[in-house]
């Protein structure tokens, strides 16, 4: 028997041995070991059908045991009888559940198809990365595993990672890459792919020599570890990408799939065994929370780092509340969802609503506390015990749910609010750290990268919560959060009023507040105790505004709309939403642009007074524009294509750009953004992925510098210069830079053609008339 | 999942639609009075999404009654002051 | 003026009436679906996300100032995923109150379930509703698409066979709707 600590790195299931585990000692080595781990599910039905089914198992012995089972239906309230059937071999389970599940299709089945990390942290604590004390025998066999710092630890101890990271030098659906950046233990290589063979043997000896952990790549899953393997296999010089011997590496195959009427495309992906591989172009949230993030995320779902690396937030939620369902032998159902409860339709019209969101007004606003419920959807699943199975039709209860025909037993701890409560206490922790934590910190990056992943985590949890396909979903429950939040928001601006401040504008779990006389943090603490006593939630300050401004809709400058403002804090930081310098789709000459000019906004006491040096920039933007002195790859948009490339009546950009690519040869898919120029003439734009370079002469400046000055002068007119005028004065000294200028409108202008009032058949005759 | 009924700004919409045969009907200088009250409705869409009435007309109209209302005070208080200085 | 008027199938205990026509159809489901209200309590099950409260409170304000009391009176469960539905009409009340299936095969059309496995759940549902009609008035909308596609059609066989009177509507206006004889 020996005895190590160190981190479980990898776990997968094995044909003969069981499960199999990698981990990283502390002491230096790598181990992996073995352990045989039977899989239950089980299967619900009439006492008939669970007969049959128990004949047709029970003369396979020595792989499968069966038993009669009680287990927790969180559904039905209560214990229910169930058949657990036991697979002793892991990696037979999913494939013989299925077959079972063909065989008898009109039973439920419930713990079924699970990941088996889950199932492994639900039986031993231990989840991926974990810092574990680990016992093994001669034969490498687990023999027990105790989790030293489980997944709420605030400062685990840093796991030793071995990362090799591999990156073509260009993008591949941009131009052929010509050489492999290889980067290991502070060491850079370039391996040319003109020469295959020496690329192989020396990538082969590389991973050979470092025998890394990781393996970080740059459109690993899609392009590279493909191009790879093929290259491998075709020249004959083996590339051992996992530890794990005899096994190839596992291929995901890429989908496309509907998901809230979006269309999302999920690239293929390569799975390593003994060794995780990560694309960080195909890693959800990487550019959020990087690796740091996605360990946490791995600790706190129970999913290995090479999935946890892939999926959604929503997947992760979905697996953390499985995790607490698998601890409190409640059943995990496999198909079955709960239908919606039978209401009065009168219920439907104060049940179907969303947070409550105020219309601001438009224009600047000085001096302006904003004050936002601490992750106020969780919080309320967790304070007031909302859970599929809490919520309980009773429009006459005393505790009813504000407004909602429905009442929570709070007798016990529900599920998701189990499930979440470590969740939400460690993201309030982590955010109370970080506030006091100096920005010179070496640790403060892995806290914010960390602290963002947990926010997404619980950010999603709430939508998932009414999700259709969520295991634990339960609309009730879903509309029920936002009864709650809609309540606490309305009693928040009632503290706020009552207390003498002007509510400026509310917004689902946040307010902004003004009063004359409370201009300083240290004012706005009673108001948010004031909140926290009549809620029950917690609730912070993010800071007070010099001064914000809120604009309006970007189809209609005098319509109010809640997500478009920017405004500078009293510690001059800057807040932006919904405008050109936050969105994915603007392109970053213009995006740069305004931000310089909010900087510059921000630089002085009075915004005023920046005004002219925000010509000038933009005056210097504009000659660097016409000059072609801006780099075209500064020009890119990057939309979107909503929905098939048929059903596009009038092609929009995006939908050309892609016809360009088609015809090229190269397929993009609904969901991806394509980046392009706008080009003069016909059709207009350029795809950036096209294989010829595009001429720089065909930019079209003058659109470029439309959008220019329509996003500087959303950040500038309130302070006197809108478009007109902002046009005007940067046009005024700089003749080279005249275009044909804007066309004007009408001042009022009225409606006409008016669908289905307008007379279409005089429209038609008329017509024929002046033909 | 879950939305069913539509959101408080495409039922002002739909109400809109519902009356313009009403507005086309009308004089130019009327038109442009009658967007003004939608405009004014639209500023407490909030409220009227918070009230969830099955019939939501009654409560566009309290919109634009309180903006009117807002406006009749915010002149009265004008002619006061205009009056007390040419007392 | 003449004008075609149309009267919906009257709902009967003992036989499922089937409409299918395009969701232009559904202003009209909930002139009739107030008419039942005032009468007493009605099921509604929505397969499709299409239940217009809405509309069904003009139309009921057309006959009462009870709006709210009517809108009580209307008890409503919206299905998501074909389990939803199968487990939806399984739950259902069985004591005559009349049973309104809105947008029928709309859950059964998602692709994310195996065919064979949307088509056995599909007769589930029917076999449930046959149940359910023996003892109270059944009605049931499908959908019908400009775009007629094959899964639809393949699923509306079943819906077919199993439903007594069959309502097929393909013009998108919808004179104005009788009050049923009940």
């Amino acid at each position: 028997m020996r005895e190590f600590t160190g981190w479980l790195l990898d776990l997968f299931e094995d044909p003969r041995e069981g499960l199999v585990l990698y981990f990283i000692e502390e002491q230096g080595g790598r181990q992996r070991l073995t352990r045989p781990f039977p899989v239950t599910f089980y299967a619900l039905g009439k006492d008939a059908q669970l007969r049959a089914l128990w004949q047709h198992l029970s003369d396979r012995p020595g792989e499968i045991t069966l038993r009669r089972a009680r287990r927790m239906d969180v559904f039905k309230r209560g214990r229910v009888t169930a058949l657990a059937v036991t697979i002793h071999n892991p990696y037979e389970a999913r494939k013989t559940f299925y077959r079972i599940a063909n065989q008898f299709p009109s039973l439920e089945y419930a713990d079924a198809d699970l990941q088996i990390s889950l199932r492994f942290a639900a039986e031993t604590g231990a989840f991926p990365l974990s810092y574990c004390r680990v016992l093994a025998d001669e034969s490498d066999q687990l023999r027990d595993i105790e989790v030293l710092e489980d997944a709420w630890t605030l400062k685990p101890s840093p796991i030793p990672l071995r990362t090799m990271s591999l990156a073509p030098d260009v993008a591949p659906h941009h131009e052929p890459p010509h050489y492999l950046k290889v980067e290991v233990e502070g060491e850079e290589y370039h391996l040319d792919f003109s020469t295959w063979r020496p690329l192989l043997v020396n990538l082969r000896a590389l991973i050979q020599r470092h025998d890394p952990d990781l393996l970080l790549t740059d459109w690993g899953d899609t392009w590279l570890l493909p191009l790879l393997l093929q290259q491998s296999e075709k020249h004959h010089i083996p590339l051992r990408l996992n530890r794990e011997a005899g096994r190839g590496v596992s291929w995901h195959e890429e989908r496309t799939y509907f998901s809230y009427g979006q269309i999302v495309y999920r690239g293929q992906q390569v799975h390593l065994f003994g060794r995780c591989h990560i694309d960080r172009q195909n890693a959800m949230l990487w550019k959020d929370y990087e690796l740091d993030g996605t360990i946490e995320v791995s600790r706190v779902t129970a999913l290995p780092l090479q999935t946890s690396s892939r999926v959604s937030p929503g997947t992760g939620i979905s697996s953390i509340e499985m995790l607490t369902a698998l601890r409190e032998g409640i059943l995990v159902p496999w198909q079955k969802q709960q239908a919606e409860m039978l209401k009065p339709a009168a219920d439907l019209f104060t049940a179907d609503q969303g947070g409550l969101v105020y219309q601001p007004r438009i224009g600047v606003h000085k001096d302006v506390a904003e004050i936002d419920f601490v992750s106020l959807y969780p919080a309320i699943m967790v304070h007031f015990n909302i859970s599929p199975e809490t919520i309980l039709p009773d429009p006459d209860a005393e505790n009813r749910v504000p407004a909602l025909g429905l009442a929570i037993d709070t007798s016990q701890d529900g599920l998701i609010p189990k499930a979440l409560r470590p969740l939400l206490e460690k993201r309030i922790e982590m955010k109370k750290h970080l506030a006091t934590t100096p920005t010179w910190d070496p640790y403060r990056k892995n806290f914010k990268h960390r602290a963002s992943a947990l926010k997404w985590l619980l950010v999603t949890c709430f939508g998932y919560l009414g999700y259709k396909n969520a295991r634990f979903g339960r609309i009730e429950a879903h509309q029920a959060v936002t009864a709650y939040g809609r309540e606490a928001l309305l009693r928040a601006k009632e503290a706020a009023e009552d207390m003498g401040y002007r509510v400026i504008q509310l917004y689902v779990d946040g307010l902004w507040v003004q009063h004359p006389d409370k201009t300083h943090p240290n004012d706005i603490e009673p108001l948010l105790l004031e909140i926290q006593e009549r809620t029950g939630l917690p609730i912070s300050l993010d800071g007070i505004y010099r001064w914000v401004v809120f604009v309006g809709s970007r189809q209609n400058k005098k319509r109010p709309v809640a997500n478009r403002y920017f405004g500078v804090f009293q510690d001059g930081s800057i807040k932006v939403r919904g405008i050109d310098a936050r969105r994915r789709d603007s392109t970053p000459f213009v995006a740069n642009a305004q931000r310089h000019l909010l900087e510059l906004l921000a630089g002085q006491a009075e915004p005023e007074d920046a005004l002219p040096e925000a010509v000038a920039y933009l005056r210097q933007r504009l000659m660097a524009l016409h000059r072609g002195q801006v780099k075209l790859p500064e020009l890119l948009v990057r939309q979107r294509l909503g929905r098939k490339l048929e059903s596009y009546r009038a092609p929009s950009p995006a939908a050309r750009a892609v016809m360009q690519l088609k015809d090229a040869g190269k397929e993009m898919r609904p969901g991806q953004r394509v980046p392009f120029l706008y080009t003069l003439g016909k059709p207009g734009v350029f795809a950036w992925d096209r294989p010829q370079a595009p001429n720089p002469r065909t930019v079209d400046v003058a659109r470029y510098q439309r959008l220019l000055l329509r996003a500087a002068a959303i950040v500038l007119e309130s302070w006197g210069l809108d478009e007109e005028k902002l046009t005007e004065r940067v046009l005024s000294e700089a003749s080279q830079l005249r275009l044909p200028s804007p066309s004007r409108q009408h001042p009022r202008q009225h409606r006409r053609n008016i669908p289905g009032v307008v007379d279409t058949a005089m429209d038609r005759a008329l017509k024929r008339q002046s033909q | 999942m879950g939305r069913t009924l539509p959101s408080a700004t495409q039922l002002m919409l739909q109400e809109e639609a519902s009356l313009a045969r009403f507005r086309r009907a009308l004089r130019r200088s009327d038109q442009l009075a009658f967007d003004d009250l939608f405009t004014a409705a639209q500023k407490h869409i909030s409220a009227a999404a918070y009230a969830a009435h099955a019939l939501p007309f009654e409560t566009f109209l309290m919109s634009m009654l309180l903006e009117e209302h807002k406006e009749v005070m915010r002149l009265r208080k004008i002619v006061e002051t205009l009056e007390e200085m040419h007392a | 003026m003449d004008r075609q008027i149309t009267t919906f199938p009257i709902p009967t205990t003992g036989k499922i009436s089937l409409v299918v026509a395009p969701r232009t159809v559904v202003p009209s489901l909930m002139s009739m679906l107030a008419a039942l209200a005032l009468r007493g309590r009605v099921i509604v099950v929505d397969g499709g996300n299409c239940f217009d409260g809405y509309a069904l409170a003009r139309a009921l304000r057309r006959h009462t100032h009870q709006v709210q009391a009517a809108l009580k009176a209307v008890q409503l469960s919206r299905a998501f995923t074909c389990y939803q539905m199968v487990a939806m009409l399984a739950e259902l009340p069985v004591d005559g109150t009349p049973v309104i299936v809105l947008d029928m095969l709309s859950t059964f059309l998602d692709e994310n379930v195996g065919p064979a496995k949307r088509q056995r759940l599909l007769d589930n549902s029917l076999a449930l509703l046959r149940r359910i009609s023996q003892g109270a008035p059944v009605a049931v909308w499908s959908r019908s698409h400009s775009t007629p596609n094959d899964d639809g059609q393949v699923l509306l066989t079943p819906l077919l066979e199993a439903a007594h009177d069959i309502w097929e509507l393909e013009t998108p206006e919808l004179p104005e709707h009788q009050l049923p004889l009940f």
